[in-house]
C-alpha cells in the first residue's frame, strides 16, 4: 500500500476492485479491472499511466461514480461512492469531480459558459442567488479566464480556454478530489504548459487531491507524487514518482519508458528493440501474468502464476516474480 | 465585449436559404388565410348556395368561380385550408409531444424501456400511413379531432425515431457525463442538457410532418372520410371536382393549388430549417 | 551536391471561395534518401502542405501560387493522369487513420493487388509480392491476412497494412501524416522501428508530419517548423532541437517537461494561442506571443535567413542579444 500519514480523514480507498462486462453481441466477457487496490491520502497526486485496455478510464469512471465495481469497493471518506441501496450516486460524489480529455465535447454547446457554472452553483445551493454572478467571476478568474467571456458559447473559445472552463465548472462544486483524464492530450503543444501550471497552482491553493491519468509519461512525471502503472486491469508497478521512473523494475514499465519519445535525446536510435506483441485484449486475457506473452524475461511459470504487488523497496511495489 | 446571442445567428442563416424564405412566405400566407377563415372573414359564406350562378368561372364577384351548388370556391378553399391547418397543427403537436417524450426516455434509459419504445414504433411503422389513418378514422369518427388523432398516431413513430437517435449519441457526450457527476437529477439532465442538443432534427421534422399531415388529411377527405359535406375541405373539393373538371377547370385547379402551396411551403420551410440549424450545411 | 528529389517553392494554399490563406509561401526541399520532419500545431498548415505534394487538397482549398518540382515536372500544374501514375507508385502516403486508405468491404490481399494492377497492369507474381510485403511489415500470418478484412485487425496491424500498401511499388518518397498519433506508445515504437528499417533498406526519402517533437527527434534528418502557415525555422534535427534560434521553436521546446529535470521546475509556457494564418498580415505571426517582439516584428515580415545554427525567420534570434 501507499503510505498514508494518519490523514485518514480524507482518503480515497479502492479495495480489490474488479469490473467485468459482458459484450451483448458476442457473449465475450471483458475484464476491464482485475483486482485494483489503491489508498490515496488527501492532497497527494496519483499519476496513472497505461495503454489501451489497461483499465485506467474504467477506474476513472468508477471513482466518479459513473460505474460501479463488479466486486470490491470504492470509498471516499469511508463512504461508498455509489449507493447500491438507492441505485444512485450518493451525495458525497460531488466532492469528486472529473475533467475530461476532449475540450470539444465536455461543455454543452448550447449553454453559455457562465450559465454552465451558474447551474452547478444553483443545483448544489452553494451560494446565495445574489452572489452567483460574483462567484462565477471568481471561478473564471481562478482558472485564468477573463470574466467577460462568461457570455460566450463554447465554440467561441479555444481548446485551452474550454479546458479551463471545464476545470472551473469542476471546481464550482468545491470538490476535494479531481480526476483528470488526459486533461492536456487534446490541446496544442504550446498550450499544454499553461494548463499544467494552472493545475499545479490550483492544487497548492485549494489543497486538492488529484488522480492524473495519461499515456504521456513526461506529464505524469511532472505532476505526480505517486505513480501507478497499469496493464490489463491490474497495477503492475507503483510507488513514488522518482522510484518508479528513475528505477523502474517491472519489465512493462521499462518497456514503456523506453518507448516514450523524448525530444531531448536527439538522433539516438530508440527504435532498435521495440516491445513485441499486440495491444492486449481485455476480452481475451492471457493466463497467469497478463504480460507474459510480451515479456522479455518471462519464464514458463509466468504463464501460470498470477502476479501480485509486493514491495521491493520503501514505497515501491511491483507485480513480477522474476525481479528480485 | 459580449458577442451576439446565438438565436439571431440562426435566423440570419435561415434568411440566406432561398427555399426557406419562399417556404416561409407561402406558409405565412396559408396561416393568414386560415386565421381569416377562422374569424369568418371570407368573401362569401362557404356554405351559402347560389344555384343561379353555379359552375361559373372566375369573375369579379366570385374570384375563384363557383362550384356545382353555386358556392364561392375561394371562400371554400379558405375554409378548407383552415381545417387542414388545424388538423395538421393539432396532429403534429400530439405526435411531437408523445414521440419526442418516448424517444428521449427510451434512448436515455435503454434496456427494457427502450425495447418497448422501439417495438411500439415498429408496429405502427409496419402499416402504410394512409391505410392506418383510414382504419383509425373509420373506427373513431369523422370529426376533426378524430382525424387529428389518427394522423397523430401515424406520425408518432417518426418523432420517436428522430428524437431517439440523437439522444443515443448525446447521452455519451462528456458534457452529459459531467453533469451526472455533478449530481444533477435525471429530469434536469434530460431537459436542460439532452433535449436542447437534439432539438434541430425535431424542429425540421415538425415542418416536414405538418406538410405530410396536410396531404394525409386531404387524402382522407378525398376518400370520403374526415370532413363531411356540406363542410368545405380541400380533399373533398378535389374529389367532387373529378367529374366537373373537364368543363369547369376552376373547381379542380384552386383546391389543388391550395393543397400544393401548403405542402410545398412547409417542405421548403423544412429545407430552410435544415440549412440553418445543421452546422455542417451552413455556408460559413 | 546532388539535386533534390522534390523541391517546393513558394507554395501558397488558400480557400477557394473567400481566398483565406492557409499556407503562405512555403519553400523547402527533400534530397534523395533524406527524411524531413514538419512540425507544427493545429492551423500551422503542415497537413495541407503535405497534401499539396500529391494534389490531394480537399474541396474548397487550392494551391494559388508556387511550384512543386519533381522528376522534371511541376506537380501543381500537372494533369490528373500523370499525378495518378505518381501516387502510390513514386510518391506514397500514409495517414493517421488507416481506414482512410483501406476499403472496409474488400479483403486486404485484393486491395494491395489492386494497387499493383492499377500501375502495372495484370502481373503474374502480384500475389507473391503482396504476401512478401505483409511479412516485411511484420504481419504474423500473411496468408490469413490476405483473406481478411480490415475490421478483423487491430489498429497497429492496420497501420502495418497501410504501410505495406504504401511501400508496395517502392516509392521514392513516403509522406506520413501523423500515422502514429492515435496508437499506443509501445505500438508506435514498433511502427516507427518498422518505418526506419524500411527507409534504410530502400534509401527512401520521407516527409513526416507531426506535432510530436519527441517522435521527430529520433526519426528524421532535418526539421521544418511551421507556424500560422509559414516556415519559421529549418535545420538539422540536432541544431533545431539543441540550439533553436526562433523564439517559437525555443518556447515550444522549453514548455515540455524534461526527463532530466530532477527538480520538476515550473514549465515555461507561451501565452496565447496560434493565430489563424489569414488574419496575420505582413508581420511576424508569432509577435503577439513573443517576449522579444518589437515594432519591427509587428509591421515587417521576417524572412528565413541563415544563422549560426539553423535558418530562421526572425528579427531577434535567440542567439543574438536582445
Amino acid at each position: 500500500m501507499f503510505s498514508s500519514d494518519g490523514r485518514e480523514a480524507m482518503t480515497l480507498a479502492i479495495t480489490d476492485v474488479t469490473k467485468k462486462y459482458k459484450i451483448r453481441t458476442t457473449g465475450a466477457q471483458v475484464n476491464a479491472l482485475n483486482g485494483v487496490t489503491i489508498v490515496l491520502p488527501a492532497k497527494q497526486t496519483l499519476g496513472i499511466v497505461g495503454e489501451s485496455g489497461c483499465g485506467k478510464s474504467t477506474l476513472a469512471r468508477m471513482i466518479t461514480g459513473l460505474e460501479q465495481p463488479t466486486t470490491g469497493t470504492v470509498t471516499w471518506n469511508d463512504a461508498e461512492i455509489f449507493d447500491k441501496a438507492k441505485n444512485m450516486l450518493s451525495s458525497k460524489h460531488s466532492k469528486i469531480q472529473l475533467v475530461f480529455q476532449d475540450p470539444y465535447s465536455s461543455l454543452n454547446p448550447r449553454q453559455k459558459i457562465g450559465e454552465a457554472i451558474a447551474e452547478v452553483l444553483t443545483v448544489h445551493k452553494l451560494v446565495e442567488k445574489s452572489a452567483i454572478p460574483s462567484r462565477i467571476d471568481e471561478l473564471l478568474t481562478e482558472v485564468g479566464i477573463s470574466p467577460d467571456l462568461a457570455h460566450r458559447y463554447p465554440h467561441q473559445l479555444s481548446g485551452g480556454q474550454r479546458q479551463r472552463v471545464s476545470i472551473a465548472r469542476a471546481l464550482a462544486s468545491q470538490p476535494d478530489l479531481l480526476v483528470l483524464d488526459e486533461p492536456v492530450s487534446a490541446l496544442d503543444v504550446s498550450v499544454r504548459a499553461e494548463v499544467m501550471n494552472l493545475l499545479i497552482d490550483l492544487r497548492e491553493r485549494l489543497g486538492l487531491t488529484y488522480i492524473f491519468i495519461s499515456h504521456d509519461l513526461s506529464m505524469i512525471r511532472h505532476i505526480s507524487d505517486q505513480i501507478a502503472v497499469m496493464y490489463l486491469g491490474r497495477i503492475v508497478e507503483s510507488g513514488s514518482w522518482d522510484a518508479v521512473l528513475e528505477n523502474p523494475r517491472h519489465p512493462y514499465t521499462r518497456a514503456l519508458i523506453a518507448a516514450m519519445p523524448d525530444h531531448t535525446l536527439v538522433g539516438n536510435d530508440l527504435y532498435e528493440e521495440p516491445l513485441k506483441g499486440e495491444v492486449p485484449d481485455p476480452a481475451a486475457m492471457p493466463t497467469g501474468c497478463s504480460f507474459h506473452l510480451r515479456c522479455p524475461i518471462a519464464v514458463p511459470s509466468c504463464s501460470v502464476n498470477i502476479q501480485n504487488l509486493r514491495e521491493v523497496e520503501e514505497n515501491h511495489l511491483i507485480a513480477c516474480q522474476e525481479v528480485k | 465585449m459580449s458577442t451576439p446571442v446565438k438565436e439571431k445567428t440562426w435566423f440570419s442563416y435561415y434568411l440566406k436559404s432561398i427555399s426557406g424564405v419562399i417556404g416561409g412566405i407561402l406558409v405565412l400566407v396559408m396561416f393568414t388565410i386560415s386565421i381569416l377563415s377562422a374569424l369568418g372573414i371570407t368573401p362569401h359564406d362557404p356554405l351559402i348556395q347560389d344555384p343561379v350562378n353555379a359552375l361559373q368561372g372566375p369573375s369579379a364577384q366570385y374570384w375563384f368561380g363557383t362550384d356545382q351548388f353555386g358556392r364561392d370556391i375561394l371562400s371554400r378553399c379558405m375554409d378548407g385550408m383552415r381545417r387542414s391547418m388545424l388538423v395538421s397543427v393539432v396532429a403534429v403537436s400530439i405526435a411531437t409531444f408523445v414521440g419526442v417524450l418516448l424517444g428521449i426516455v427510451g434512448g436515455y434509459f435503454g434496456k427494457v424501456l427502450d425495447g418497448f419504445v422501439v417495438r411500439f414504433s415498429d408496429v405502427i411503422f409496419a402499416f402504410p400511413a394512409i391505410l392506418l389513418a383510414l382504419a383509425i378514422v373509420n373506427s373513431l369518427g369523422n370529426s376533426w379531432i378524430d382525424t387529428s388523432l389518427a394522423i397523430a398516431v401515424v406520425y408518432t413513430p417518426i418523432f420517436i425515431r428522430v428524437a431517439r437517435g440523437p439522444v443515443l449519441t448525446v447521452k455519451e457526450m462528456d458534457y452529459v457525463k459531467a453533469v451526472r457527476i455533478l449530481g444533477f437529477s435525471t429530469p434536469k439532465v434530460l431537459f436542460s442538457h439532452i433535449l436542447p442538443n437534439v432539438l434541430p432534427p425535431i424542429v425540421i421534422q415538425v415542418a416536414l410532418s405538418m406538410s405530410w399531415a396536410i396531404l394525409t388529411e386531404s387524402g382522407l377527405s378525398f376518400l370520403g372520410l374526415g370532413t363531411q359535406p356540406p363542410d368545405a375541405s380541400l380533399g373533398l373539393m378535389v374529389s367532387e371536382a373529378q367529374s366537373l373538371a373537364a368543363f369547369a377547370w376552376w373547381t379542380l385547379a384552386f383546391p389543388s393549388l391550395f393543397i400544393t402551396i401548403a405542402v410545398v411551403g412547409l417542405n421548403l420551410v423544412g429545407d430552410g430549417l435544415r440549412d440553418s440549424l445543421d452546422p455542417a450545411r451552413r455556408s460559413s | 551536391m546532388s539535386s533534390p528529389l522534390i523541391k517546393v517553392s513558394n507554395l501558397t494554399v488558400s480557400t477557394s471561395d473567400d481566398n483565406r490563406t492557409l499556407v503562405n509561401s512555403v519553400s523547402f526541399e527533400i534530397a534523395p534518401g533524406e527524411a524531413v520532419g514538419v512540425v507544427g500545431e493545429s492551423g500551422s498548415g503542415k497537413t495541407l502542405t503535405a497534401l499539396s505534394l500529391l494534389g490531394l487538397l480537399p474541396r474548397g482549398v487550392q494551391a494559388t501560387e508556387g511550384s512543386i518540382s519533381y522528376d522534371g515536372k511541376d506537380l501543381l500544374h500537372t494533369d490528373g493522369e500523370t499525378l495518378r501514375s505518381i501516387r502510390g507508385n513514386k510518391i506514397a502516403m500514409i495517414y493517421q487513420d488507416p481506414m482512410t486508405a483501406l476499403n472496409p468491404v474488400m479483403r486486404l490481399g485484393a486491395q494491395l493487388i489492386e494497387v499493383i494492377e492499377s500501375h502495372e497492369g495484370q502481373s503474374g507474381d502480384a500475389t507473391e509480392r503482396v504476401l512478401t510485403a505483409f511479412s516485411d511489415v511484420g504481419i504474423p500470418d500473411p496468408k490469413r491476412a490476405y483473406e481478411s478484412y480490415p475490421h478483423e485487425f487491430s489498429g497497429g496491424m492496420r497501420q502495418r497494412v497501410m504501410i505495406a500498401m504504401a511501400l508496395l511499388l517502392s516509392p521514392e518518397l513516403l509522406i506520413a501524416d501523423e500515422p502514429t498519433t492515435a496508437l499506443d506508445v509501445t505500438i508506435q515504437q514498433q511502427i516507427l522501428a518498422l518505418v526506419m528499417h524500411e527507409r534504410r533498406k530502400r534509401n527512401m526519402s520521407m516527409l513526416w508530419i507531426t506535432h510530436d517533437l519527441g517522435v521527430v527527434a529520433n526519426l528524421v534528418d532535418r526539421v521544418v517548423v511551421m507556424y500560422a502557415g509559414r516556415i519559421v525555422e529549418v535545420g538539422s534535427v540536432k541544431d533545431v532541437f539543441t540550439n533553436p534560434q526562433h523564439p517559437y521553436t525555443a518556447g515550444l521546446l522549453a514548455s515540455l517537461p524534461k526527463a532530466s529535470d530532477k527538480n520538476r521546475t515550473r514549465l515555461v509556457s507561451i501565452p496565447g494561442i496560434p493565430p489563424k494564418p489569414w488574419t496575420v498580415g505582413e508581420s511576424c505571426a508569432f509577435s503577439a506571443r513573443c517576449t522579444r517582439a518589437d515594432d519591427q516584428c509587428r509591421t515587417t515580415l521576417p524572412i528565413l535567413r541563415d544563422n549560426s545554427s539553423t535558418q530562421a525567420a526572425c528579427f531577434h534570434l535567440m542567439g543574438e542579444k536582445q
